[in-house]
């Protein structure tokens, strides 16, 4: 007999209790899981949407609160344009929004969906795939290209019409395939009808910087750094108060206000998740330890050390751990289909679990076994031989 | 007088053990040498001191006062009595407690691991061979609860052999068994301390154990009142304790 399967033993001797806390725990760290996965996958959506599309900055409106919030003036864009550092064609303004959509007797179909206006020389264009119908022209007034899960979530094709605001009605005359998954589920109109639509004039834009060095290389992030001094700087003689923030991809992620939501509630929860998991490991080890006290005072008799009294208990409650983090990580991997099917938040959340999150997850789940098997183990390998013999 | 002490496997040297709540004196001042391969029992009146006086002989437990001779070696400074217990020492006690989870052959495992190294296999092969010894080689695979009582005892008979002692102990092995489970536990008892030439100490009410023993140890109070083996040991000197 080995060590390991002594230790099995112990746990599927009482097959409910273990099977119970197992479950308890998975929950626990299912959730802790999920979480960390839905904000990593939001965050590594937006950051992979840039990235793929070598954009080196986002600039949005200094100062706001949510991006969704950011406006600023088409003439600053053109300054942009102007700056020496800034490539060729290397500016793609928007105008982002998230609007409800309607039906056409004005009921609510949809409460909140993406839209983008886009010029028609927007670099995103040249990678989004359309499966059916056209692009957008410069004569797209009143048109709109659909992304291809909001058009069959919407059960909508080439040739219907969807209502935006109750009095602006849309003709769909494409639907394409975008890599970027909010994309995907996002209306894609000309920017001239998405500022009509909403009284605003740009929300952000990317750059892409003329650089000499390959990116990545301190060469070329002094470059782009240079770039972001300069648009950071430029003013709009008409509204001296508005001013832009240039941010690489990354940072632009950690700025954004509702990640960083997200982030705080997924750090709060997890930790609540962690200490349940932890209370619940301990309850579970302090209960059979003391059930076990005669026999714990048998394995001191024939000459176990403490050492090894710690060893089996901790073994017990980390294997208990880890049997609860693959059940947690198979349970988060459900949990996030589940959740991105659910009307409520359709669009905002990316179903999967990334490798990177499993392996935290279980190496989460490890450490709160062995935290709560820490004082279980002390207290086994402090009883007194003697005394845990005579004890009933 | 240290050097007598050698001549025992093991002596007690005027042990005291008083417990802390009670305020009694369980052992009270306690002299007894035991040689290697005797056969000892040790009788008296519930309460009496047997099971303090046997803790502090194997080392489960240390003495207030006076010493514990191992080969003439003092306990109270051996760094790790775990160790010396897991090889030198055998239990047996009155409730057999033998692990529940696991079958006989693993029972009889348990205190190998802090025995000398051998590999898993050798583990097993070794613990058959001991439950054959015990005449339990046919239910190695049962457990506990599948074993009558006079069986489990025999299991954790097997088990005090496990790391080959030269020591073994026994608090009423046979107070839990019918008189006939009782008679092939104290046979088997007696055949293994003659085969392994193992020194047996049993604390017993038994008169048929102390009829088997070489010696007979009365116990009353926490002291020895009359040992039938006494002139083997050499006198404590009461007048230099005093
Ligand atoms: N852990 C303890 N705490 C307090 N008192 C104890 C403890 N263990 C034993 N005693 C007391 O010490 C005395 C001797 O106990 P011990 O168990 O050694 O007696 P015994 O001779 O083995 O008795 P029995 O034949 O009933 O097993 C008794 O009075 C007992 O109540
Ligand atoms: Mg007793």
């Amino acid at each position: 007999m080995y060590f390991s399967s002594f230790i099995l033993k112990n746990l599927t001797r009482r097959p409910w209790r273990s099977a119970l806390t197992v479950l308890g725990l998975a929950v626990a760290v299912g959730t802790m899981i999920s979480l960390l996965a839905v904000n990593h996958n939001v965050e590594f959506a937006v950051s992979d949407s840039f990235n793929r599309r070598d954009v080196d900055l986002v600039v949005t409106q200094a100062g706001v609160v949510f991006e969704t919030d950011s406006d600023f003036s088409e003439d600053l864009v053109e300054q942009v344009r102007k700056l020496s550092g800034v490539a060729e064609h290397g500016v793609s303004e928007a105008l982002v929004t998230v609007e409800p959509l309607y039906r056409e007797n004005g009921t609510v179909l949809k409460e909140s969906i993406m839209v983008q206006g886009w010029k028609p020389d927007n670099k995103a264009f040249s990678d989004i795939e359309l499966l059916e119908g056209q692009l957008l022209t410069e004569e797209s007034m009143g048109k709109v290209i659909l992304g291809s899960q909001l058009a069959s979530n919407i059960k909508k094709g080439v040739g219907d019409t969807i209502y935006l605001r109750v009095d602006s009605k849309y003709e769909v005359v494409g639907i394409y395939k975008s890599f970027v998954s909010f994309e995907d589920k996002a209306v894609t109109m000309s920017l001239k009808d998405a500022q009509k639509l909403t009284g605003k004039r740009i929300t952000g834009f990317s750059v892409r910087v003329k650089k000499t060095a390959p990116s990545g290389t301190p060469q070329a992030e002094a470059e782009v750094q240079k770039v972001k001094e300069a648009i950071e700087a430029l003013r709009d003689s008409n509204d001296p108060t508005v001013r832009l923030a240039a941010r690489t991809p990354d940072s632009y992620v950690d700025s954004l206000t509702h990640l960083k939501i997200v982030r705080a509630m997924t750090w709060m929860v997890g930790i609540i998740a962690m200490v349940i998991g932890i209370i619940s490991v301990l309850n579970t080890m302090v209960m059979s330890v003391l059930e076990r006290t005669q026999e714990i005072g048998i394995l001191r008799a024939v000459g176990w050390p403490p050492r090894r009294v710690i060893q089996m208990v901790l073994g017990e409650a980390i294997l208990l751990g880890l049997v609860a983090a693959v059940v947690g990580t198979v349970g988060a991997i459900m949990a996030t289909h589940l959740l991105a099917m659910s009307p409520k938040v359709d669009g905002f959340i990316e179903p999967g679990v990334p490798l990177k999150i499993m392996a935290q997850g279980i190496g989460i789940t490890a450490v709160i076994g062995l935290l709560g098997g820490i004082y279980p183990a002390i207290r086994a390998a402090c009883l007194l031989p003697t005394e845990a013999i005579r004890h009933d | 007088m240290t050097d007598t002490f050698a001549d025992y496997l093991l002596f007690a040297d005027r042990v005291f053990k008083t417990y802390p709540d009670g305020d009694v004196h369980a052992v009270n001042g306690v002299t007894l040498g035991v040689r290697e391969g005797e056969y000892v029992a040790i009788t008296g009146p519930s309460g009496c001191g047997k099971s303090t006086l046997l803790n502090l002989l194997g080392a489960l437990d240390r003495p207030d006062q006076g010493e514990v001779f191992f080969r003439g070696e003092s306990l109270s400074k051996l760094r790790d009595l775990d160790r010396f217990r897991a090889r030198q020492i055998g239990f047996v006690f009155q409730s057999f407690f033998l692990l529940p989870t696991l079958t006989a052959r693993e029972n009889v495992q348990v205190p190998m691991f802090e025995g000398p190294p051998l590999s898993a296999r050798d583990r097993a092969k070794k613990a058959d061979a001991l439950l054959d010894l015990v005449g339990m080689g046919k239910r190695a695979k049962h457990r506990s609860a599948q074993l009558s009582v006079g069986e489990r005892q025999r299991v954790a008979l097997a088990r005090a052999l496990a790391n080959d002692p030269v020591l073994l102990l026994a608090d009423e092995p046979t107070g839990n068994l019918d008189s006939e489970n009782a008679a092939k536990v104290l046979d088997l008892l007696t055949a293994l301390q003659k085969t392994h030439k193992l020194a047996l100490i049993v604390v017993t009410h038994s008169l048929d154990v102390a009829e088997r023993a070489d010696r007979v140890v009365k116990m009353k109070d926490g002291q020895v009142v009359e040992d039938s083996g006494a002139d083997l040991v050499p006198t404590p000197d009461a007048a230099a304790t005093g």
